[in-house]
């Protein structure tokens, strides 16, 4: 349940950052707003194939695949010269082809990979590395038709500080998201949030309904209250993921898929690179091939979220629960960024457009 | 010369080059002409941020969508005059 907040409308953004542990949070997130991602699919293979796969859904799969490292090299200079400071390596399984991972670290220095973690990135790799979680071990055997994910993924990732477990909520995991958190907290590791956001045609049973959501909703608060050091999440995470509405609906999606302007923003210079090194301007997003009115993936929403900046300056509060969002997506995805502690320990209602 | 547009446009010019603090450029030599993502490197967080002073100090509301159309000093000036006006 969200609390709505007054709008006195009187607040100017001057009074709301002279607060100090919102100006002191403000300065913090504020230094990395020099980041500009694109994503690329690094192969067409993978050592294991999940239900629902974002990846082998649609077109992309279909790309021929560009393994020469020349190529590679020539493409991340070129993105580092037209401003990209953060490359997101994901699809199929990036870990399969660590040479050019290499090549995009070398070449521009943040950024993060996506994983399903049973084959472990070397340690030179200093990016982030999202380690995809889909329940238990039961449940990963069930849709990922793997034995023992969990287990190896942690024992693949002991003590990397570049390790984040992603769990990815869907409509059939939510009470098992308990067991696996405690795992990953008694293992030192970190863990944040997702949910499963339907690929196009999808209708299977992983898709969320009014009811999962709310019941996702309330786990998260619970494993965030429970968790605290361990689970990188904000209260208002849970408000934007798990509402009732979409992220577009609700933030107004800027990815190139959604967004016709190319002025700027992420509609200026973002990319979303198949294996074949092409990029269509029509599927640019971070998780292509999604039902934009069901997209409430993590990616996306850092991304979203953190572009509306604007309209959530109307209060402290509620400027606060933003800012404890931009932590949280800058402590997932930048290696080396700490999360702090929330500002705002309570859900908050996301503003409209014209507030 | 329009003394009114021209002082807002310093105005805004001040806050950029607070906001952003840019050097080796004052009010008074911004080019109010000059493309401010292609060619000062503002982006989409730059100016949101500007939007939120520029909201203080004219209490004028801009529009989300409206971001991407305001390339120039002087094209901003002229978008807060004409909310201003707007509002009258």
């Amino acid at each position: 349940m969200s609390r709505q907040v007054p709008q006195a409308a009187s607040w100017k953004f001057a009074d709301i950052i002279a607060i100090p542990t919102v100006r002191d949070r403000w300065e913090k997130v504020r230094r990395y707003f020099f980041l500009r991602e694109s994503t690329y699919d690094m192969t067409h293979r993978c050592n294991i194939r999940c239900d629902g796969c974002y990846y082998f859904n649609g077109e992309k799969q279909f790309a021929l695949e560009n393994g020469d490292p020349a190529a590679w090299r020539e493409l991340m200079v070129a993105e580092k010269e037209r401003g990209i400071t953060f490359a997101v390596l994901a699809g199929a399984e990036p870990s399969l082809v660590p040479e050019l991972c290499r090549i995009c670290a070398d070449t521009i220095p943040l950024g993060a990979i996506a994983t399903n973690g049973l084959k472990p990135l070397p340690p030179e790799i200093d990016y982030r590395i999202h380690i995809s979680v889909w329940g238990n071990d039961a449940s990963s055997k069930a849709v990922r038709k793997a034995d023992d994910m969990l287990k190896r993924q942690m024992a693949n990732y002991h003590n990397d500080p570049r390790a984040v477990f992603v769990y990815t909520f869907t409509s059939q995991n939510i009470d098992e998201a308990q067991e696996v958190t405690e795992e990953l907290a008694k293992g030192g590791q970190k863990i944040t949030f997702n949910m499963f956001s339907a690929p196009e045609g999808y209708n299977g049973p992983l898709r969320h309904t009014p009811e999962s959501l709310a019941k996702t909703g309330a786990m998260m608060t619970q494993l965030l209250t429970q968790y605290p050091e361990a689970v990188l999440f904000s209260h208002y995470n849970v408000v934007a993921h798990t509402h009732r509405l979409g992220l577009h609906a609700l933030y107004s999606c800027s990815y190139p898929r959604m967004n016709p302007s190319a002025n700027v923003g992420l509609g200026k210079s973002f990319r979303q690179y198949r294996t074949d090194l092409q990029w269509d301007r029509a599927a640019a997003c971070c998780v292509p091939d999604t039902d934009c009115a069901d997209c409430r993936h993590y990616a996306a929403g850092s991304a979203v979220v953190t572009a509306r900046m604007y309209r959530h300056a109307s209060n402290p509060e509620t400027f606060s629960a933003w800012l404890d969002y931009v932590d949280t997506y800058l402590a997932v995805w930048v290696q080396g960024y700490e999360k702090s502690p929330n500002l705002c320990d309570h859900a908050v209602t996301p503003p409209s457009d014209g507030q | 010369m329009n003394t009114t547009l021209d002082q807002t446009i310093l105005r805004i010019a001040e806050i950029i080059i607070n906001e952003l603090k840019l050097e080796d450029v004052t009010p008074e030599t911004f080019d109010a002409d000059l493309d401010l993502v292609d060619e000062v490197g503002i982006d989409s967080m730059d100016l949101a941020t500007i939007a939120l002073v520029i909201r203080d100090e004219f209490g004028v509301r801009i529009d989300e969508d409206d971001y991407p159309k305001l390339t120039t000093l002087r094209i901003i000036g002229g978008y807060i005059a004409g909310k201003l006006q707007g509002d009258e």
